[in-house]
This record gives C-alpha cells, sequence and structure tokens, in this order.
C-alpha cells in the first residue's frame, strides 16, 4: 500500500425536501464556512488551498458548466476550481490523486444538489440517456430500476417483503442521524400498499427528492496534523464505468461493482471485506439495490441477497445505519453522504448510530443508469 | 467492345428497356438511331410508352441519328462529359430532326455505373475528363497558358489545357512549347499522386517525374484545379438523405433565490439598487451577493448604490443572443453596458441596456475618464426581475 490520504474534517447540511428558502450559494456557504472553522486551514498560495473540487449537476443547476455559480462561495476565486461531473464519490477519488500525485497539499471538496428545484427529477434523468434511442423511448433512471429490480429479484429471491423490511429499517435508522432527512415513519404494509411507480418498484422502495450540500478537506499524510487531531484516512479508491447503452449490460451482473471493489480492497490491501470492514455505506437509491450492492462488493453470495436480508445481515454487517440514500440524499451526492458517515463512525463521532471498534469502512457511490458506473472508497480510523 | 469508366456502348443500349420511363415517351412516337463510331448501329423505337432496341445497320425511318465515338456516348450517358459540351465542340452530332432527338433526354433513367474496381485507365480517363469541370477561374486571373501533362506507362496518353481569359480548354496530345510540361512515367504515380496517396515532390525527388518550363506555375495548379474526387462506389445512385433531427431540451425549473438574491429582487421592486459591501476590503459588488470572492467573508452590510452612474464599458449588438426566456430574438443593433452606479468603485460594475435611440451617444470610460451619465428607466410594472428596469438612458 502507498501513502494515505487524510480527510480532516467533514460538513454538511441537513438533507431536506425542498430548501426553498435558499439558493445553492447558501447550503454550500454553511459547509465552507464549517470546515475553515473546523480545520484553520488558508487559502495561501504555498501553505493552504490551491485547488478546489467541486460537484454539481448542470441540469439541476439549469447552466452549463454549473460550478460557475459556486466559485465566490466555496473559496476558489483566483485558484484552481474543477467541477466532478459524476456520482460525488469520485470527487473524492479525484482529490485524492490530486494529493497522492504531490500536485496538492490539500484539497477542498465540495458539492451541491438541489432536486427540488427541477420540474421533474425523471425528466432529468432521460436526459442522461442517448437523446436519438433511448430517450424517446421514455427511458429514465426508474424505468432502469425497475428492469433491474425484476431480474433481480427473480435471481436472488428478493421479494416484496424483503423490499419492505429494507425501507423500514432505512427510515429507522435514519431517525438516529441528525443530518437525515425527516420522513415519516411507516411500516411494511404502508411499503407494500405505496403506489408501483413502475413494477415491482414502488414509490416508497425509491429515495425521496432531497436537497443538500457538503464540504471536505482532504490533505497529505505529512500535513494532515496541522489540521485535524485525528483525521481519518483515504486507503483504498477505485472506480468502473459499464456500457452506457442499455442493451450492451447485464442487468444483474454487478460487473461495474464487483471491478471497483477489487481494485479498492487491493489498493487497501483487504482480503475479506467481510472480516477487514466493519461499516458498509452503499448507495441505494432503490430497496432492491441495498442486497444487490452488497453482493456486488462481496459479503453476500451471488444470488443469496433474499437469504441474506432474512437472516439480519444487513444489521449484522452494519450495513446503512445512516438511513442510506434509500431515506434521502441527492441523486449525484449519495457516495459523498456515505463517505461521511463513515468518517463519523471511524472517528467515533456517530452518535446514537455508533458502532464500536471500527477501524475499517466502505463508501460506495453509483451513477448512470442501474448502476452502470461505480465507485468504492476504503477509509480507516 | 472497348469499356470507358468500366462502361461498354452496348451496356447503355441493353440497359435502355430497364431504364425505360413510360411517363417521359408518352407524347413520343419516332425511332431514332445511334451511329457510334467503331462501335456500331443502333436502332430505337418508341410507340404507345412502349420501347424496342435494335443493334442494326440500317437506320432509315429514323427521326433523328446520333453520331459520335463511344468514349463520348459513355461519357455523356453516365454524366462523366458534359452533353452540352460534346455538343458544342463538336464531338457530338445529330443529323435530322433536333427537337425530336432532345426527347430521348426524358425517355431513360440515369445510368448507374456499376460497383467496381477503377484501373488505372479509368482513372486516368476520369481525372483529364474531368479537368475542365473542376477549373477555378478565380484563381487564374490574368493567366494565359498552356499545361501539357505527358503520362506515360499503362493507361496514359498526352494532354493540354490551355488556359485563356479565364476559360480552360482540354485537348489530346502535345502543343509546341507549352508554358509548363508535366512528365509522370507511370500512370499509376500520377494516379496516386491526384488521390492524395503520394506528394508530387517525392515522385519529382526519385526522378519518375520532371516539370519542363514555369515550375512556378506547376506549383500552382493545386489551385487552378479543384482537387480530383474519384466516383464513390455509389455514384450515380440518389444520395443518402442525411437525416437532421430536431430536438428542444426543457425542464422546467423553479429557482430559489434566498436571503441576498431575494433582498436585492425585492429592493428592484421599489427602485432601489443595492449592493453588499465586505466588511474587510469595502468593495461593493453588484448585484448583491453572499461572500466577498476576495476576502472570503461574507459581505452582510447593504448599501443603497446609483441608481445613477457613469457608462464604463459599452458595446454595439449586431447579432443578437435570443432571449432565454421567450426564445425571441432581440431587435438589433441594440448596446449593453457596464455601468459604474455612484457609490461603487473599482471594477464593481453593473450590466444592463442602453436605450437603443441614444446608443451612438454613448461614450465608455476608464480609471481617468468619465463615461456618460445615464440613470434607470424603471419599468411600470415592478416584479423583483432585472427587467424592472428597462434600461439606462442618458441623465441630462
Amino acid at each position: 500500500m502507498g501513502k494515505r490520504v487524510a480527510i480532516c474534517a467533514v460538513a454538511q447540511i441537513k438533507n431536506e425536501g425542498d430548501l426553498w428558502h435558499a439558493r445553492f450559494q447558501n447550503m454550500l456557504l454553511e459547509c465552507f464556512e464549517s470546515v475553515m472553522q473546523q480545520t484553520g486551514v488558508t487559502f495561501d498560495m504555498e501553505k493552504g488551498i490551491r485547488n478546489v473540487v467541486t460537484c454539481s449537476d448542470d441540469v439541476f443547476d439549469a447552466r452549463t458548466i454549473s460550478n460557475n455559480g459556486m466559485t465566490d462561495v466555496v473559496g476558489a476565486h483566483l485558484r484552481g476550481e474543477e467541477k466532478m461531473a459524476q456520482e460525488s464519490l469520485n470527487g473524492l477519488g479525484y482529490a485524492m490523486a490530486s494529493i497522492l500525485s504531490g500536485h496538492d497539499d490539500a484539497i477542498l471538496f465540495m458539492g451541491h444538489m438541489k432536486e427540488s428545484q427541477g420540474e421533474s427529477r425523471r425528466m432529468v434523468s432521460n436526459l442522461s440517456f442517448d437523446p436519438f434511442y433511448c430517450r424517446p423511448l421514455g427511458l429514465d433512471n426508474m424505468n432502469m430500476n425497475a428492469l433491474q429490480a425484476r431480474a433481480y429479484g427473480q435471481r436472488s429471491g428478493v421479494q416484496e417483503e424483503h423490499l419492505a423490511r429494507i425501507v423500514v429499517r432505512s427510515r429507522k435508522n435514519a431517525k438516529k442521524n441528525p443530518y437525515a432527512r425527516e420522513n415519516e415513519e411507516i411500516d411494511e404494509a404502508k411499503v407494500m400498499s405505496s403506489p408501483l411507480l413502475a413494477d415491482p418498484l414502488r414509490e416508497l422502495h425509491y429515495y425521496p427528492i432531497t436537497d443538500w450540500a457538503f464540504g471536505m478537506l482532504l490533505c497529505c499524510e505529512e500535513r494532515a496534523k496541522e489540521f485535524s487531531k485525528n483525521p481519518v484516512w483515504i486507503t483504498g479508491f477505485a472506480n468502473c464505468m459499464d456500457s452506457y447503452f442499455p442493451g450492451d449490460r447485464e442487468y444483474v451482473s454487478n460487473f461495474s461493482l464487483k471491478k471497483a471493489s477489487e481494485r479498492a480492497y487491493k489498493m487497501a490491501g483487504i482480503k475479506d471485506p467481510k472480516k477487514d470492514i466493519q461499516i458498509f455505506e452503499l448507495c441505494d437509491h432503490a430497496a432492491y439495490q441495498l442486497p444487490m450492492w452488497a453482493e456486488g462488493i462481496g459479503i453476500v453470495d451471488e444470488g443469496k441477497g433474499g437469504a441474506w436480508v432474512d437472516k439480519g445481515g444487513m444489521d449484522k454487517f452494519h450495513v446503512n445505519l445512516s438511513g442510506g440514500m434509500l431515506n434521502g440524499n441527492p441523486f449525484l451526492l449519495g457516495g459523498a453522504a456515505r463517505a461521511i458517515e463513515c468518517f463519523y463512525q471511524l472517528r467515533g463521532e456517530a452518535g446514537d448510530r455508533q458502532v464500536d471498534g471500527v477501524k475499517k469502512a466502505l463508501a460506495h457511490g453509483t451513477y448512470g443508469a442501474a448502476g452502470q458506473h461505480q465507485a468504492v472508497v476504503i477509509m480507516e480510523a | 467492345m472497348a469499356e470507358y469508366w468500366g462502361v461498354k456502348v452496348g451496356d447503355i443500349f441493353n440497359t435502355m428497356p430497364e431504364r425505360f420511363r413510360e411517363e417521359g415517351a408518352r407524347d413520343v412516337d419516332a425511332s431514332f438511331g445511334y451511329d457510334i463510331a467503331g462501335e456500331g448501329k443502333w436502332k430505337i423505337t418508341v410507340k404507345g410508352g412502349t420501347l424496342k432496341v435494335e443493334k442494326i445497320d440500317d437506320l432509315s425511318g429514323c427521326a433523328s441519328i446520333m453520331l459520335c465515338d463511344g468514349e463520348t456516348f459513355v461519357g455523356v450517358n453516365t454524366g462523366k462529359v458534359d452533353s452540352v459540351n460534346a455538343f458544342t465542340s463538336g464531338k457530338v452530332k445529330v443529323e435530322g430532326d433536333f427537337g425530336a432527338f432532345g426527347k430521348t433526354a426524358k425517355m431513360f433513367k440515369k445510368f448507374v455505373i456499376g460497383r467496381k474496381e477503377m484501373s488505372t485507365k479509368d482513372y486516368i480517363l476520369d481525372m483529364f475528363g474531368s479537368l475542365v469541370s473542376r477549373f477555378q477561374p478565380q484563381n487564374a486571373k490574368d493567366l494565359n497558358a498552356t499545361i501539357t501533362y505527358q503520362i506515360g506507362g499503362e493507361g496514359g496518353g498526352v494532354w493540354t489545357a490551355t488556359i485563356k481569359d479565364g476559360t480552360c480548354e482540354l485537348k489530346e496530345g502535345h502543343v509546341e512549347k507549352p508554358t509548363v510540361r508535366l512528365e509522370v512515367n507511370e500512370a499509376s504515380d500520377w494516379v496516386d499522386v491526384m488521390l492524395g496517396k503520394t506528394d508530387p515532390f517525392s515522385l519529382l525527388s526519385a526522378g519518375r517525374a520532371a516539370i519542363a518550363g514555369e515550375t512556378a506555375l506547376a506549383l500552382k495548379l493545386g489551385e487552378i484545379f479543384a482537387k480530383y474526387q474519384p466516383p464513390s462506389s455509389t455514384d450515380g445512385e440518389p444520395e443518402q438523405e442525411l437525416i437532421v433531427l430536431k430536438k428542444t431540451i426543457a425542464v422546467n425549473q423553479r429557482f430559489a433565490t434566498g436571503p441576498v438574491m431575494g433582498r436585492f429582487l425585492n429592493a428592484l421592486k421599489e427602485k432601489k439598487i443595492f449592493g453588499t459591501k465586505c466588511p474587510t476590503c469595502g468593495r461593493i459588488q453588484l448585484p448583491a451577493r453572499e461572500v466577498c470572492a476576495d476576502c472570503r467573508v461574507r459581505a452582510d452590510e447593504w448599501v443603497e448604490v446609483g441608481p445613477k452612474g457613469q457608462v464604463r464599458y459599452m458595446e454595439y449588438v449586431y447579432y443578437a443572443s435570443p432571449d432565454p426566456l421567450t426564445g425571441e430574438t432581440r431587435e438589433t443593433p441594440y448596446g449593453m453596458l457596464n455601468i459604474l452606479l455612484d457609490g461603487c468603485g473599482g471594477n464593481d460594475t453593473f450590466a444592463h441596456l442602453v436605450r437603443r435611440d441614444q446608443l451612438d451617444l454613448i461614450k465608455g470610460g476608464h480609471y481617468e475618464i468619465s463615461g456618460t451619465r445615464v440613470r434607470p428607466v424603471w419599468s411600470d410594472k415592478r416584479v423583483g426581475s432585472i427587467f424592472d428596469i428597462k434600461y439606462f438612458e442618458i441623465d441630462e
């Protein structure tokens, strides 16, 4: 294993369904000020932040190169500013690479998304498909998730009851997370009677529309103590892109997630994730994805997702104690939210959710339709 | 029977029945003769929308008889030789009723050259056959010159192009003292040059080609003649329609303004312009924003500025950017301004439009010189938008 990269501080606002009273600049500014205050980092060109990585989505922000609206509030004025127009976990990987290369000592990593702003989240995801062959058919992420959910259910034995349990558990866990979106408490019967969006996906199987922003300070190992007494370390990162055209992919193969996690494990020196990692935060946009991604990262045998849920695997392996994506994080930022939860757990600051003796944690992020693109970060105390 | 561009004279006649257009022959009741030098004679008879094609020596009773050589006949029928040029140059002659002969053009669909590999000879014929049509008179102004191409080897020959008064003529054979003579030992080398596979300089340096006479003119041939385009494999077939797809992408949005932008827009409703002042450096940003980007601190002191000011920068717009909200194109010319509102300093200017009829009267300024003084013209109905100010006009 090579050098480690430190996460010295994280900041976030509470996940909300509709932050009608703030624009994204206001959301980011809170996070920015919190990171500055926690770390005392400066923008000195020798000793401080020379480069800021931001994460945002052009369509949700309704502006091309949408980072143009955020440079002021993230301190990026008159220095490097680079946008990750991808799942936020890749921004973490990118910042890590900038530091490991020696180009930067410290990187401020900021992200925001207001899903409430667009008239339809589905219209936005429709735009991510090929404009000539797929968009006109009405393909969007929800369609793709339904195709995948059905295929996965058949293969893994994940049934309606399992999905209901996953949703109810997510909301229960989120109650212990002060930054989680506040959702109504529900029981399994309510999940199973919620409207079908695209069979087998029901409304409550799907993550709710959410606004959120975050910030992090990453730093090289040599200087981490300048900004934090107890930094958390990134020791592994990898991502993998599967085919863009839906017809080119096997929806339940977990191809890209297996590749990404294998490479992240190798970098972090992890032999057996079941034994070596204590916290797993998975990017479950829809309920069926939680056991499916658990298979992909290798903590559940392939095709055994249903039985794993039955046997209490989600609690045994400490999966999504934050409430997960399913409780509500904006689409682009699910991975950053997962990493932030891992950060709290590794520092022993996870409050009522805290697990004892957490040494290693896995944060997962996925983007593109039905897990096309996958990223995995391994973090250590 | 010889082939030209891969086509025999007989192919043209043999495909006439399948290329026959009844609708083009509706009013025709006549026979037409063809006397193709060295190839033979053909007679076609059109009557009542039917066609008969015969290879026959007796052309009596034909309304008209076309006389030409095989190459010209194939060239005209395949579009390789310009038919009007062929007539005016005397390569094609018509005996008898010329008017009746003209009708034959409408009776047949175009002959399509089959897909086949072109030989060196085919290429050479096509290159010189198309030379006159590739002539670029605008690049040959005041040029009087004769250019001889002496192409050796299989498929070669000698051609001379005469350029005079903006026209170009091509003849086979040598002329006395051409302005420049290109000598290429092997026809296949010349084909490679014309297809861009070899550059002419490597041929010259290898001694496989030579230039006699005005070398400078030889170097200009690429401008005098448009690049040779070989016939494509679909030559003669209708071109595939290249479909253009029009799409509009739109997702309706509902923007929060937040406490700072919201307050700025609300003030416009009251005909007031507010900036936010940086507590560290004192600059006033317009429109009001959350932080001073330079100092990275919240700029939460509100200062009313303007509404009058002086023009710092201005421009005339002749090609309008469409209005993003309506898609409509603005009337041009219009002028955009950056105005240093009273109370502001440095580069903290405010962008807006200028009254159209005052475009010519506005002068920009800089640090030392004050620009034209302007004032806002407010909209009667103000809703909290940038167009609560209609434009700025000269403050007199």
